[in-house]
């Protein structure tokens, strides 16, 4: 008995004065932290600083009713690389930087012109601390601008522009959304190009407008998406369901709003490295909007005329995609997964290939309803 | 099979994704990396039936009793200190690359040598446990930990960032002749059944190891090599996967889960793979103590009346494990654990020879008994 109460003892001891090690792990108490909401980085005027740094920072509060309008603050510095700007913004802060909770990256449009995203892409990886899963995209005109603007929409503690980008808030078919993770693979990856939104403002109504995109791939300059063939590249990566298709033929002109599609690619390749793409595209929804007025019955008709502008719409995209060698959609890609390495073409093979692809376009549209009302 | 013999297989499985396993598998992923899974499936099934029959033969007893009935002194003693050996270096392995990970991604502040110390010491005394002791906590450890990993695995699969064409790409290498690093990396994920050298004391009761068994180990570790393989190729692209250091940190640094508690899985990741690989250390070096225990006859030592023996090996394990965490660089890292791996898939098969003469020597020996 009393051999184990001393064990308990000394047992007791011990933990007590492991107790001391609790005093920290050397971590940084989060007031002494701030943390940075948004990345953004420029083209500067100064030729021997090129890189501008612009942070939106988080500003703390100690309850939500002291504040109940969102507070930020902004550093901004130029520096020859991007670390160096870094580096410099930390003596502007009091307290670390802390860039684990940046859930965006802006890139402004000229730095983007001047080729300037690889070594951007680098600097991003690299660092274990910026979340993978970070949102990159466009700024227009530059990302600063955008970064300082506060929608009037905005509440506290969630920037409204994030909302653009998790398909949580608003869920539209004119925008793209690329994680960090997704932009490297594109951008290193050959038979898959990069595509970034485009984020516009409005300046008097202080809102974001992000319905366009950027294509990026290697050697080549970036191409524009218009709004309209952004819908389309979303409808045909699948990334987001919806999607409105204007439909004006045979007098009839009528909006059809797809819910569902699905769709199959096949990549065939013929004699002579002649490639044949082979789509499959299903689309589904109902009718929200018509000039005239419409009779359930002839629902097929309908379906028919929505087909031909399918048919239309998709391939103009695809001939625009195809004539500059743009391939957002992954065909190279497509390709090498059904092709064994040794037989494959090489990639600058393929990009003829694939400039003077043929398309086989094969669409078919189940409209199930006229909407509320015939 | 008694469960606890599926948990000493499966923390093996389950925890080769934070070792160098994905990085080596991933290095040769245009040199044959497909072929030597494969292979090392197949080899690996082997190894397993042969060790689990073998000691299935002798309920409750551990190598080294084996061997001292069997053999010579000046074979035993020295073969024995070299698998303390291996078994220490493979702990080590584990501790150095998961202080390197929390040095990167968690606690960047901290000292190396303060991550490595507060790691090795909540290791080492568990290490001092009796054997069935020791199973019982790693019981405890997957139960809490397995399901959400589990889970992190089936977020992967079946997120729609996993680009499936990055992955038919890599399956399209297959026909490449294998490679001996990358067939070792992937065959250690098999290697947990070696730790029944020291656990078979727990197992007394002669346990039934048929065809299902087999099936089900063959099928789990299929399931666990392609998901080490695989998913960072889906999430990361094919052609590039060799540039990241630790590939499977940055895929679960690109998983995101909407809705769940925190968004960014690598914290989640990180934390849960902290149990598995306390689990992987706990295990590796409390056999390895067990062997020191055996050849230098800890036990018998004494100092003023209090035995103090089975102490006397902490000092080295803590000395040496901080030296090298300090020392290494991951380059180094990853070039030791691709030699270890190597060492390993040539010994562990050579080993079957050894259980061969172990068997008939004590059926000889029993035979003996018997007149």
């Amino acid at each position: 008995m009393q051999k184990t109460t001393n064990k308990t003892r000394v047992f007791i001891l011990l933990i007590l004065s492991m107790l001391t090690l609790l005093s920290g792990c050397e971590f940084k108490d989060i007031d002494k932290v701030t943390f940075i909401s948004m990345i953004g980085i420029d083209q500067s005027d100064n030729s021997d600083k090129p890189f501008k740094v612009t942070v939106k920072l988080y500003v703390p509060t100690s309850s939500f009713k002291q504040s109940p309008k969102p507070q930020y603050a902004y550093l901004t510095e130029n520096g020859e690389t991007l670390s160096e700007a870094i580096r410099l913004l930390e003596t502007h802060s009091d307290k670390k930087l802390d860039f684990g909770h940046a859930k965006l990256v802006i890139i402004g449009e000229e730095l983007l012109k001047a080729n300037k995203e690889k070594e951007i892409l680098d600097l991003l990886i690299r660092r274990p601390d910026i979340q993978l899963i970070s949102w990159v995209a466009i700024g227009r005109p530059n990302a600063e601008e955008i970064i300082k603007m506060v929608p009037k929409s905005e509440t506290a503690a969630y920037p409204a522009i994030f909302n653009y980008f998790d398909d949580n808030g608003t869920e539209s078919p004119y925008s793209v959304s690329t994680f960090l993770f997704d932009f490297r693979r594109r951008m290193v990856e050959s038979g898959i190009d990069a595509i970034l939104p485009i984020i516009e403002m409005e300046q008097e109504e202080s809102q974001f407008k992000i319905n366009k995109a950027y294509i990026l791939a290697d050697g080549k300059k970036p191409h524009e998406l218009s709004s309209h063939n952004t819908m389309l590249y979303n409808l045909l990566s699948m990334n987001i369901d919806i999607g409105d298709l204007i439909v004006n033929e045979e007098g009839h002109s009528f909006i059809a709003k797809i819910d569902t599609i699905k769709s199959k690619y096949k990549v065939k390749v013929q004699n002579d490295n002649q490639v044949r793409l082979d789509l499959d595209i299903k689309l589904f929804g109902y009718v929200s909007e018509s000039k005239q007025s419409m009779q359930t019955k002839s629902l097929p008709k309908y379906n028919q005329l929505l087909e031909a502008e399918a048919k239309k719409s998709i391939t103009d995209f695809f001939t625009e995609m195809l004539e500059a060698g743009y391939d957002p959609l992954g065909f190279g890609l497509k390709y090498k997964a059904t092709t064994l390495p040794n037989q494959r073409m090489s990639m600058e093979e393929w990009q003829d290939a694939y400039k003077n692809a043929e398309i086989n376009l094969n669409i078919t549209s189940g409209l199930k309803s006229t909407g509320t009302i015939q | 099979m008694s469960r606890f013999y599926y948990y000493l297989i499966l923390v093996n499985m389950v925890s080769n994704i934070i070792a160098s396993v994905p990085v080596i598998l991933l290095y040769f992923h245009k040199e044959g990396a497909i072929s030597s899974m494969i292979l090392s499936v197949v080899v690996g099934t082997i190894i397993i039936t042969v060790y689990t029959r073998f000691f299935n033969n002798f309920p409750g007893m551990t190598l080294p009793e084996l061997l001292q009935k069997t053999t010579a002194k000046w074979f035993y003693n020295p073969f024995i200190f070299l698998l303390g050996i291996l078994w220490f270096i493979a702990g080590m392995i584990t501790l150095i690359t998961f202080s390197f990970l929390l040095i990167r991604y968690l606690t960047p502040e901290t000292p190396i040598t303060q991550i490595s110390l507060v790691l090795t010491i909540s290791v080492i005394f568990g290490c001092l446990m009796k054997t069935n002791r020791v199973l019982y906590t790693i019981e405890i450890i997957l139960i809490l930990t397995f399901p959400l990993i589990f889970y992190i695995y089936l977020a992967a699969y079946s997120s729609k960032n996993l680009r499936w064409d990055f992955v038919k790409d890599a399956v399209l290498y297959f026909n490449q002749l294998p490679s001996f690093y990358a067939f070792s990396a992937s065959f250690f994920l098999f290697l947990g059944v070696a730790n029944m050298f020291i656990f078979n004391r727990f197992f007394t009761i002669k346990q039934k190891f048929g065809l299902k068994q087999i099936v089900f180990i063959m099928v789990t570790s299929t399931f666990a090599l392609s998901t080490t393989y695989f998913i960072p190729i889906g999430f990361n692209g094919f052609e590039h996967i060799k540039d990241f250091i630790y590939p499977w940190i940055s895929t679960s640094d690109s998983i995101r889960m909407k809705y769940f508690i925190i968004e960014r899985v690598l914290f989640i990741f990180l934390l849960f793979y902290l149990g598995i690989a306390f689990l992987s250390i706990l295990i590796h070096w409390h056999v390895s103590i067990e062997f020191f225990k055996f050849v230098f006859h800890l036990e018998k030592i004494k100092w003023k009346g209090v035995k103090i023996g089975i102490f006397l090996p902490l000092p080295f394990f803590i000395g040496i494990s901080t030296y090298f965490v300090k020392r290494l660089d991951e380059y180094q890292l990853v070039r030791l654990s691709g030699i270890f791996y190597n060492s390993l898939s040539i010994l562990f098969p050579l080993m079957i020879i050894l259980f061969l003469f172990i068997k008939r020597r004590m059926k000889y020996a029993k035979n003996n008994e018997q007149n």
